[in-house]
């Protein structure tokens, strides 16, 4: 119903106003697809997404769209060290459950624009079988130096909401007696065993790009960002003591920080793009991770252009992050005051190796009679991930390969 | 870090001030190639995959709704 809205409104916009001087639709849809089968587990996102902008006036630009998540696949329910699985030999104590998820998110916005000063805003909603999100965002662009500096600062906060399982009255301060979400049944509704935690998360970015000649630019990224709230997994359980299981227990704040650097050279003689970049990034979790791209981006021809890219991704673990926590005073001592079974938060490093087609035409007669650009992206990535001491109750995951495809067109008109 | 970042930072900030390249020379910097947030329909769903089995993000914009992150 929204993105009907937002589209009616869109479209009314564009009718509207037929003294511009500039007018110009984008329509835009992508299909992107996720797979990954590692050891026990394996997860399969379908996610579709369509937008549209329309700038009737060259000061003016409104955007609405609608994206989604189609999530099926199996995770972990309870995850177990490898001390704990060497006490207990022949018994699987890894459990996984079934998931089944459709998330919907339509969203809009505004981009106002004077001389070399742009101003955005924009509004996304997002629900979930156990899961909901408001978020706005605002950004404030100019360009300076005759358009070879570029400064923009961008706001943005969510008020999010995640299901929850009702827990005893008599151990509501002693989360090791915590018991894991069984399923979403009964999610945002009155139902008896089911609550909802809420999460505020706070985002800023500043960037600053650079022309330094008419092949080289660079660009500077700075983000930070404050999360307060429930973070953890609400169905995930960690064996934390000899027979004891409790839902995963992750601190409440966490403050994140990320600098970029990013340059791009075209090199003349062969039409091609060198994209390179570096990334660093650390937390109050104690997480600290560094990460490192390249992308070659040539012009076989007008019309059409293939890239291929690389990426290097590693991290260290969040301070609690333990591959076993039974390692506490018995009966009930878990090692530490938090506790987690998430694999993103273990130390691990990661590659990536992508390759991709464009075809996109900006003719000077309209095609078809109405469009004047057209645009078709293919895309497909190969991430491959090495756990330094996750397990799965002393198994090390195997597979950790996830693929992804995804088909992006855009029509101008 | 942040004794090396910043200072750099800020000189190479003054230094852009002295830079500048003419209008007719900004052909190339204005290929869809050279952009750095170029598509940024196309590469928020892949980049949303890789962030989600990761514990680290940032670099690449703020904005979005919700989790999406089984």
């Amino acid at each position: 119903m929204q993105l009907k809205k937002a589209l009616l409104l869109a479209f009314a916009v564009l009718l509207v106003a037929p003294k511009a001087k500039a007018q110009l639709a984008e329509f835009d849809t992508s299909h992107t697809v996720f797979y990954e089968a590692p050891t026990k587990t394996h997860m399969f996102v379908y996610s579709p997404s369509a937008d549209l902008q329309v700038t009737p006036w060259e000061w003016l630009s409104v955007r609405g769209g609608w994206t989604a998540d189609v999530v099926s696949g199996a995770s972990v329910a309870v995850k177990a060290g490898q001390a704990y699985a060497a006490r207990h030999p022949g018994t699987d104590i890894v459990s996984t459950a079934s998931v089944r998820d459709f998330r919907n998110s339509p969203h809009g916005g505004i981009t106002l624009r004077k001389d070399t000063v742009a101003f955005s805003a924009d509004y996304a909603y997002s629900t979930e079988n156990d899961y909901r999100s408001n978020a706005i965002g605002v950004s404030a662009r100019t360009d300076t130096y005759e358009h070879t500096s570029q400064f923009e600062i961008a706001y943005a906060h969510n008020w999010d909401s995640v299901c929850d399982r009702v827990q005893s009255q008599t151990n509501l301060d002693t989360p090791v007696f915590y018991r894991a979400l069984e399923s979403s049944t009964g999610c945002f509704t009155s139902a008896p065993l089911r609550t909802t935690d809420s999460i505020g998360i706070d985002s800023f970015q500043g960037s600053w790009t650079q022309a330094w000649t008419p092949v080289l630019s660079t660009q500077l990224v700075y983000t930070a960002q404050i999360l307060n709230g429930f973070q953890a997994n609400p169905y995930r359980a960690v064996v934390i003591a000899e027979g004891t299981e409790a839902q995963e227990h992750e601190p409440e704040n966490r403050a994140r920080q990320a600098v970029a650097v990013r340059a791009n050279y075209f090199f003349k003689p062969i039409k091609a793009a060198l994209h390179l970049g570096v990334r660093g990034y650390w937390d109050t979790w104690d997480i600290k991770s560094g990460t490192g791209d390249a992308e070659l981006e040539k012009y076989l021809g007008e019309p059409f252009r293939v890239s291929a890219r690389a990426r290097v991704y590693k991290q260290s673990g969040a301070l609690f992050w333990s591959d076993d926590y039974t390692g506490g005073n018995a009966p009930l001592g878990p090692r530490g005051q938090y506790w987690t079974g998430d694999r993103e938060l273990s130390p691990f490093w990661s590659w990536l190796l992508g390759v991709r087609a464009t075809f996109a035409v900006n003719p000077d007669k309209r095609i078809l009679g109405v469009m004047s650009g057209f645009r078709a992206r293919l895309t497909f990535d190969i991430n491959n991930y090495s756990y330094d001491e996750y397990t799965l109750g002393g198994t090390s995951i195997g597979n950790a390969h996830a693929y992804i495809g995804s088909l992006d067109v855009t029509a101008l008109f | 870090m942040r004794t090396i970042i910043v200072p750099l930072s800020l000189l190479l900030l003054a230094a852009s001030g002295c830079v500048t390249v003419k209008p007719q020379e900004r052909a190339i910097l204005a290929d869809p190639t050279m952009e750095f947030n170029g598509d940024p329909h196309a590469n928020a769903p892949i980049r949303h995959a890789i962030e989600n089995r990761e514990g680290s993000f940032g670099g690449e914009g703020v904005s979005g709704g919700g989790c999406g992150c089984n």
